[in-house]
């Protein structure tokens, strides 16, 4: 069975630097089940992922965690190790390499520094990696181009989206982890609330 | 060189005799009897071998454990995971300590013999499941990580269930410590032992599964036996269910083919493309009847039996005025040099390939129909044993002549598809010339006739009615049977002899 005080004992201590890290971890939507997560890593510094933001929903098997956490990138994103079609990563510890000494913590920053360094030699997505083998400058300007264009949250009116979906009466946790979810579209976040 | 040595071989051949003289005969007769007794004397490719059952499973493994213990001073579980991982081969484990030297032998194989031997006295925090826990509460690996119980079960629990417990590592991040069998065993059986019974399992099926000498007998319904060889892997052994089967691909025996000829051939009489291939490159339909209608050389003018002419090149119908280059009235152009010789070409493989599969289908007939006859015959000897007005008790030759038969049987038949690979004029193409390939071919031929008349003579005598003769007949029998056993014998292993000589590959 999934060890609820491990994961629960994860999330305060990811979430309480998470200023510093840049990788945080919150209940999917807001719901109450620990088995899935989802985290949030900021952009690595000169990068061509620089000022993002990446959302990544995390299920947790019953074995976790001596089992591997199932993650996968929401954010669309172009790296030569994630799948740009379904955002599936590519990545040792996320499989054999898994231990249970390793965290959910660690293992965003993993995918951070995976963002930083590719491994196109290992590639999940073959276009990317080609791309990035065979023309890098084209490469860095198209996993700008999709930076900008999906990771980044329109922080001008990120607030006033707040208070509007607040004043509906979701409370107001709720609604900045959802519309964090959905990138800040208010629309999509307002379906997903009602949803419930 | 290699002409030459056929040139030899067949000179030896036509010089051996295979029709015994009486005074020979008596010799043969002992040495025959002598090697129906020993199992271990077997035709070429048929390495020497021993069964292991379910119960002897524990027995082979602690022999091999018990080596390792004593040679490199080490306990069971390290001498577990040192073979495992050098797949069981103790010799190659003795040839790498010279070679890599014992730390690194050890540590490739993930075994490490640091051990602390500081006793906590103080509670220490797991770092998996973040608790504090007594120091009895937690172990600590051979490579010194420690973490509780708790979290070493869980981890045990998950391995094991996947399967993956012969090898079950350290919890640390890129330790490759494997962790310690009694350790497992106690901690998973305090609430699981189900799962410890099953990591027991798996730790003894590592014998055959991690092994490169030892497979499971692949017979169905699986009689749980597995089979080492000592020597060439690349053989054909026996299981004491009668399962006969290569060794190398766990197919029923299929010597004199390779691996290889095998799988095609199988493959080749399951799709029978070539009936297929034959019906569309060979006959064309009627355009009066529909009919197929097939082309018996000569020229394009076909005739169909409702009487209609047609061109074979366009299929359109015609009279039946016609030259051997035209048919009056009818042009159609379509005659190419091309499609005369591919049509030719299938023509010719599928004769080519006909000619093999008949001969090998009608010896797999008689096959089937040996192996029925195998309890009437035992039936008999039964009978013949209880007859009060014989004095001849002892039978066995009967079965032993018998199971030559059925072994040599088989060989004559797959010897078919063997030459059809063997002898194609494409295969071999660059590694024969012409010549070489007909006398190889003339040579084979001459064993398979030679084998298929002996095969033929012992069945017959086989299934001779003892009851109803007299003493002095089943003595004359007798003597046929154990004389033609061993010239079976003799031929099948020339044959795998000139297999193995005229092995290129597939
Ligand atoms: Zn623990
Ligand atoms: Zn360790
Ligand atoms: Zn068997
Ligand atoms: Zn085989
Ligand atoms: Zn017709
Ligand atoms: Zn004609
Ligand atoms: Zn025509």
């Amino acid at each position: 069975m999934l060890d609820v005080s491990r994961v629960q004992k994860e999330l305060v201590e990811c979430n309480r630097d998470k200023q510093i890290s840049g990788v945080s971890i919150l209940l999917h939507d807001g719901s109450h089940d620990l088995s899935h997560l989802t985290g949030s890593i900021s952009g690595p510094v000169s990068s061509p992922y620089e000022g993002g933001t990446f959302t990544i929903d995390i299920r947790l098997p019953s074995g976790y965690p001596f089992e591997p956490p199932k993650m996968q990138f929401v954010t669309k994103v172009w790296h030569p190790n994630i799948s740009s079609q379904n955002g599936a990563i590519c990545l040792d510890i996320l499989k054999d390499q898994w231990s249970p000494a390793l965290t959910l913590k660690t293992a965003l920053l993993s995918l951070q520094a995976l963002l930083s360094a590719p491994a196109p030699d290992d590639p999940q997505d073959a276009v990317v990696a080609q791309q990035y083998l065979r023309d890098y400058p084209k490469f860095v300007s198209t996993a700008r181009h999709w930076t900008e264009a999906f990771a980044k949250i329109t922080s001008l009116g990120i607030e006033e989206k707040v208070q509007r979906l607040v004043e509906m009466g979701f409370p107001e946790d709720l609604v900045r982890s959802t519309l964090k979810s959905v990138n800040g579209d208010e629309n999509l976040a307002l379906e997903k609330l009602c949803s419930g | 060189m290699a002409l030459d040595d056929d040139y030899a071989s067949s000179s030896d051949l036509e010089e051996e005799d295979y029709y015994l003289s009486d005074q020979e005969e008596d010799a043969v007769e002992e040495d025959v009897l002598h090697g129906l007794e020993d199992d271990h004397i077997e035709e070429c490719r048929w390495s020497e071998s021993s069964v292991i059952t379910k119960e002897s499973l524990l027995a082979a493994q602690r022999e091999d454990l018990r080596k390792v213990m004593d040679l490199l001073a080490v306990n069971e579980h390290h001498a577990r995971t040192l073979l495992m991982h050098y797949r069981w081969d103790v010799e190659r484990i003795f040839e790498l300590l010279d070679q890599k030297g014992r730390d690194r032998l050890f540590s490739e194989a993930g075994v490490t013999l640091h051990k602390s031997n500081i006793s906590l006295t103080v509670t220490v925090t797991c770092i998996i499941c973040f608790e504090e826990v007594s120091p009895h509460a937690s172990t600590e690996m051979d490579c010194g990580h420690r973490f509780c119980n708790d979290c070493w079960t869980g981890h045990f629990i998950v391995k094991i269930n996947e399967g993956l417990s012969r090898r079950i590592k350290c919890m640390a991040p890129k330790c490759n410590t494997i962790c310690d069998e009694s350790v497992v065993r106690a901690l998973v059986s305090v609430d699981h032992p189900d799962l410890a019974e099953k990591f027991d399992r798996y730790l003894l099926e590592s014998y055959i599964e991690d092994n490169n000498t030892v497979k499971w007998c692949p017979s169905v319904p699986n009689c749980g036996n597995a089979i080492r060889v000592k020597g060439d892997a690349i053989c054909e052994v026996e299981c004491t269910c009668g399962m006969q089967f290569c060794f190398a691909c766990l197919q029923e025996a299929h010597s004199p083919c390779s691996c290889l000829m095998w799988d095609l051939w199988m493959k080749k009489c399951r799709d029978e493309s070539e009936t297929v291939n034959w019906i569309t490159v060979n006959t064309k339909p009627c355009p009066k009847c529909h009919k197929p209608v097939d082309k018996n050389g000569g020229c394009n003018l076909v005739v169909c039996i409702c009487g209609q002419a047609f061109c074979w090149l366009c299929g359109a119908a015609t009279g039946r005025e016609h030259t051997w280059s035209n048919i009056n009235g009818h042009s159609c152009g379509r005659f190419t040099e091309d499609q005369t010789k591919r049509t030719e070409d299938a023509r010719k493989n599928l004769y080519r390939y006909m000619h093999y599969h008949n001969r090998y289908k009608a010896h797999i007939d008689s096959m089937k129909q040996e192996a029925t006859l195998k309890e009437t015959i035992q039936a008999k000897i039964a009978a013949s044993e209880n007859k009060d007005s014989s004095k001849i008790k002892d039978y066995s030759w009967v079965t032993n002549g018998l199971v030559r038969l059925f072994r040599s049987r088989r060989v004559l038949s797959y010897s078919y598809p063997f030459a059809y690979y063997m002898f194609s004029d494409e295969i071999f193409k660059d590694e024969m010339t012409p010549m070489e390939r007909e006398l190889r071919q003339n040579l084979f031929e001459e064993q398979q006739q030679q084998l298929e008349f002996n095969i033929e003579k012992l069945s017959g005598d086989l299934e001779t009615n003892f009851h109803d003769i007299s003493d002095e007949k089943i003595i004359e029998t007798m003597g046929r049977v154990i004389n033609t056993s061993a010239i079976v014998d003799g031929l099948c292993k020339k044959m795998g002899l000139f297999v193995i000589t005229a092995y290129i590959g597939i």
